[in-house]
C-alpha cells in the first residue's frame, strides 16, 4: 500500500468514525429532547403547601372556619383582628364534650397555659410554653387560643376573665415576636365557665405548671394550639 | 532493513537513524488512541444531556467504565462553565471534549501514518512533537481549572490527561531519533499543510456536532416554568446573595444539599452570576422542621439553616456577609454536616456554635425557629415546588433541566427580558 492509500485508509477511520459517532450521539439526543417534550407530563413534585393532619375532621375543619371567620382571619387579616366575644355554642354547634373530643387528637400539638385564680397574668413558665408553642408552627394555617374559667365566681366576672387570659397569649406573642402574620392567623375563643368545661384527663397533656392539678386548675386557663388544618 | 521514507518534505538528504523511532510513534498513535477513546466517553456523556435529562456518567479511569448516576467529580467538572464553549449561544455548549476528541484523531492519524511507514523525517518529528503539545498545555490548563475553580477533579479528565501527558513524552522521544540532515536548515514548508488538516478534523466534527445537536430553544425553557405569586419579603427571611447586580433575583435553597453547592458553584463560575441582584431563602429538606417532607432528605439542615438565619440577624440589623460566611462554610462541609446530623444532631449543633460563637444563645432559639418557618412558608405562599435549588429571575422559575449544562444560555435569556411591570410581561 503507498503512502497515499495509507492517508486515505487513516483519515477514513480516524476522522470518520468519531463524526459518525458524534452524529449518532447528537441525533439520539434530539429524538429524546423531542420524544420528553410531547409526552411533557404533569411534573411528580410535590408543591409546597401548608399541613392538613388526619386530625382534621370535618367537625373540626368547620370550628376552624367558623373561629377563623369570627376573628377576620379569612379576610386576610386586612381590617386587623375583628374577634368578638361571642356565643361558644353557636360557633361550635356541638356539645361540650364533643367539642373538647374534637382537640383530642391535638394532645401532642396543644398545650394548656395555667392561671391563677382570679388572674390573667402569665407566670414565666407560661410566658416560655406560649414561646415554645407558637416557634413550633410548622405547617399549620391558624394558631388557636381557647380560654376559659373555673366555675368559682359569676358567669359574666368568669367571660371577662376567660376573654382576658386569651388576650394575654396574644399581648405576650405579639411583644415578643413582632409577626405581622399575627394577626392572620391567631384564633381566639373564650368560654367563660359555661361551656366545654375541661376534664381531669387534660391535667395529662403538657402544661405550664408542673403540680398537681385539679378540674378547676385546668379550667383557669388557655388551650393553646396550632391547628394543622387547610381550610 | 529500515524502509526508506515516503516523507511529506522530500528530505533528500535524509538519512537513516542510529535508533529506530517508530516504537516511539507507536507509542504516540497508541496514546492519542486512548485520549481519543476518552474524550469520545466524555463527549458522548456530555452530548446525551442535550436531551435536557438525567442521565448516569463515566467516571473511570478505564475508558468505557464506572457509569455512576449520583453527585461524582465527573458530573460537577461536565456541568461546570468550563466543559463547554458559546454557552451563551448553544443551550449547553459546544463541549471541549469534542475537540479533545478531533485533535487526538488527528494525532493518530499523524503518529499511525508514520508509525505504519516505519520512519518519519525530522520535519514530520518535530510537527508531531509540537502537535501534542496543543492536549499537553490544555490538560495543563484544564486540570489548572479543575483544582482551583471548580474544587473537584474527574477521573475521565484525568485519562485524557495523562493520555496527553504520554504521547507528548512519546512524541519527544521519536522526534530525539530523527536526527537533523548535516548542513541542512529544518524544512518546516509543510507545516501549515498538516496544521490545515488538524484544524480541518477540528471543524469537521464541530460541523457535524452543530447539524446534528438538539435545538437550543426547547420551547419551554425562556419563558421559564411558572412565577412567584407573592415575591415580597414582609418578614425579612431573605439572604442577600450578591447586591452588585440589577436584575432581581431569588434561589431558593438548602445547604446541606449538594445540588445547591453545585449550582451554587456554577452560578458563580457564571459572568452572568454578576448581573444578578441575589436573595436567598432557605428551604432545608428536613422534616425536623419542614412539614413537607417525610423524612430528613439532608440531615442537619434545619440546625444549619438555623445558623445561617442567627448569622443574619432577627432583628433590624442584619449581617449578610456573616449569614453567606456560613452558608460557605456549610457547603463546604456539607457531607460531614449531614453525617454528623443523622448520628446526633445535638452534636452538630455545639459545632456549629463552636464555629460561629456569635450564633451562641440564637441557634435553637424560639425566635430563629419562628423566623425559619417563615422562610419555610414563603415557600407555600408561591407554591413552589418541594426541591433544591430553585432560582427564579424577575420572578420567573428557571426550568429545572436549564440549570446545569443549559444555564448560561438560559440565563442570558431571562436576563433578558423585561421584569414584571413591563408590557411584555404583562402579556
Amino acid at each position: 500500500m503507498n503512502e497515499s492509500a495509507r492517508r486515505t485508509a487513516l483519515v477514513l477511520v480516524t476522522l470518520l468514525v468519531p463524526a459518525a459517532l458524534v452524529a449518532s450521539w447528537a441525533s439520539s439526543a434530539g429524538r429524546r429532547l423531542r420524544a420528553g417534550a410531547s409526552s411533557a407530563a404533569a411534573s411528580s413534585v410535590a408543591v409546597a403547601s401548608v399541613s392538613d393532619d388526619a386530625f382534621c375532621t370535618p367537625q373540626l375543619k368547620a370550628v376552624v372556619r367558623r373561629v377563623a371567620g369570627a376573628c377576620g382571619l379569612l379576610q386576610g387579616g386586612g381590617a386587623g383582628r375583628g374577634c368578638q366575644p361571642m356565643e361558644a355554642k353557636k360557633v361550635a354547634s356541638l356539645t361540650g364534650g364533643d367539642f373538647n373530643a374534637m382537640f383530642r387528637p391535638l394532645a401532642k400539638r396543644a398545650h394548656i397555659i395555667q392561671f391563677d385564680a382570679d388572674k390573667t397574668d402569665l407566670d414565666a413558665d407560661a410566658l416560655a410554653l406560649v414561646d415554645k408553642a407558637w416557634a413550633d408552627q410548622r405547617g399549620a394555617s391558624f394558631f388557636f387560643v381557647v380560654s376559659r374559667a373555673s366555675t368559682d365566681g359569676s358567669e359574666e366576672r368568669n367571660e371577662v376573665l376567660s376573654r382576658d387570659r386569651a388576650k394575654a397569649v396574644v399581648a405576650h406573642l405579639t411583644e415578643r415576636f413582632h409577626d405581622p402574620d399575627l394577626e392572620k392567623q391567631v384564633g381566639l375563643l373564650w368560654l367563660g365557665d359555661q361551656f366545654a368545661q375541661l376534664g381531669d384527663e387534660f391535667c395529662g397533656w403538657s402544661r405550664s405548671r408542673t403540680a398537681e392539678c385539679t378540674g378547676k386548675d385546668i379550667n383557669r386557663s388557655a388551650f393553646i394550639a396550632w391547628i394543622d388544618c387547610a381550610i | 532493513m529500515t524502509p526508506e521514507p515516503e516523507s511529506d518534505d522530500d528530505d533528500q538528504d535524509w538519512k537513516p537513524p542510529a535508533k529506530p523511532a517508530r516504537p516511539f510513534l507507536i507509542a504516540v498513535a497508541a496514546a492519542s488512541f486512548v485520549g481519543a477513546a476518552f474524550a469520545a466517553e466524555s463527549t458522548s456523556d456530555f452530548i446525551q444531556h442535550l436531551d435536557r435529562q438525567v442521565h448516569s456518567i463515566h467516571c473511570s479511569f478505564i475508558p468505557g467504565a464506572g457509569q455512576e448516576l449520583g453527585d461524582s467529580g465527573c458530573r460537577t467538572v461536565m456541568m461546570s462553565p468550563y466543559s463547554s464553549f458559546f454557552r451563551e449561544s448553544l443551550w449547553g455548549g459546544l463541549p471541549v471534549s469534542l475537540w479533545a476528541l478531533a485533535v487526538f484523531a488527528f494525532l493518530t492519524y499523524r503518529a499511525g501514518l508514520l508509525a505504519w511507514r516505519g520512519s518519519a523525517s525530522r520535519a514530520e518529528a518535530t510537527f508531531l512533537f509540537a502537535a501534542t503539545g496543543l492536549p499537553l498545555g490544555m490538560s495543563v490548563i484544564y486540570g489548572y481549572l479543575a483544582v482551583a475553580q471548580i474544587g473537584a477533579t474527574c477521573k475521565v479528565c484525568v485519562g485524557i490527561y495523562g493520555a496527553s501527558a504520554v504521547a507528548f513524552g512519546a512524541a519527544f522521544l521519536a522526534q530525539r531519533r530523527v536526527p537533523q540532515p548535516v548542513g541542512q536548515a529544518p524544512d518546516r514548508s509543510k507545516f501549515p499543510l498538516w496544521f490545515a488538516e488538524g484544524v480541518a478534523f477540528v471543524a469537521a466534527l464541530t460541523v457535524v456536532f452543530l447539524l446534528f445537536k438538539p435545538p437550543s430553544s426547547s420551547g419551554k425553557g425562556n419563558d421559564g416554568c411558572g412565577t412567584l405569586v407573592r415575591a415580597d419579603d414582609p418578614s425579612a427571611i431573605m439572604l442577600e446573595l450578591s447586591d452588585h447586580g440589577r436584575v432581581p433575583a431569588i434561589e431558593v435553597l438548602d445547604p446541606l444539599c449538594p445540588s445547591c453547592r453545585a449550582f451554587d458553584t456554577r452560578l458563580g463560575a457564571s459572568a452572568l452570576s454578576d448581573e444578578l441582584a441575589l436573595k436567598g431563602v432557605l428551604f432545608p429538606l428536613d422534616s425536623s422542621c419542614n412539614w413537607m417532607v417525610t423524612e430528613a432528605l439532608h440531615p442537619g439542615a434545619c440546625a444549619v439553616s438555623e445558623a445561617i438565619l442567627c448569622a443574619s440577624g432577627l432583628g433590624p440589623t442584619r449581617d449578610m456577609a456573616f449569614a453567606r460566611k456560613v452558608l460557605h462554610w456549610a457547603f463546604l462541609h456539607q457531607d460531614e454536616l449531614r453525617s454528623q446530623a443523622k448520628e446526633d444532631e445535638k452534636a452538630l449543633r455545639q459545632r456549629l456554635e463552636r464555629e460561629f460563637p456569635d450564633i451562641k444563645g440564637c441557634l435553637g432559639g424560639y425566635p430563629v425557629k419562628n423566623k425559619l418557618t417563615k422562610s419555610l412558608r414563603w415557600a407555600v405562599s408561591n407554591a413552589v415546588p418541594v426541591l433544591t435549588p430553585q432560582l427564579f429571575v424577575h420572578d420567573r422559575r428557571m426550568c429545572d433541566e436549564d440549570t446545569d449544562l443549559g444555564l448560561e444560555y438560559t440565563l442570558r435569556r431571562m436576563l433578558s427580558r423585561k421584569g414584571p411591570d413591563s408590557k411584555e410581561a404583562s402579556r
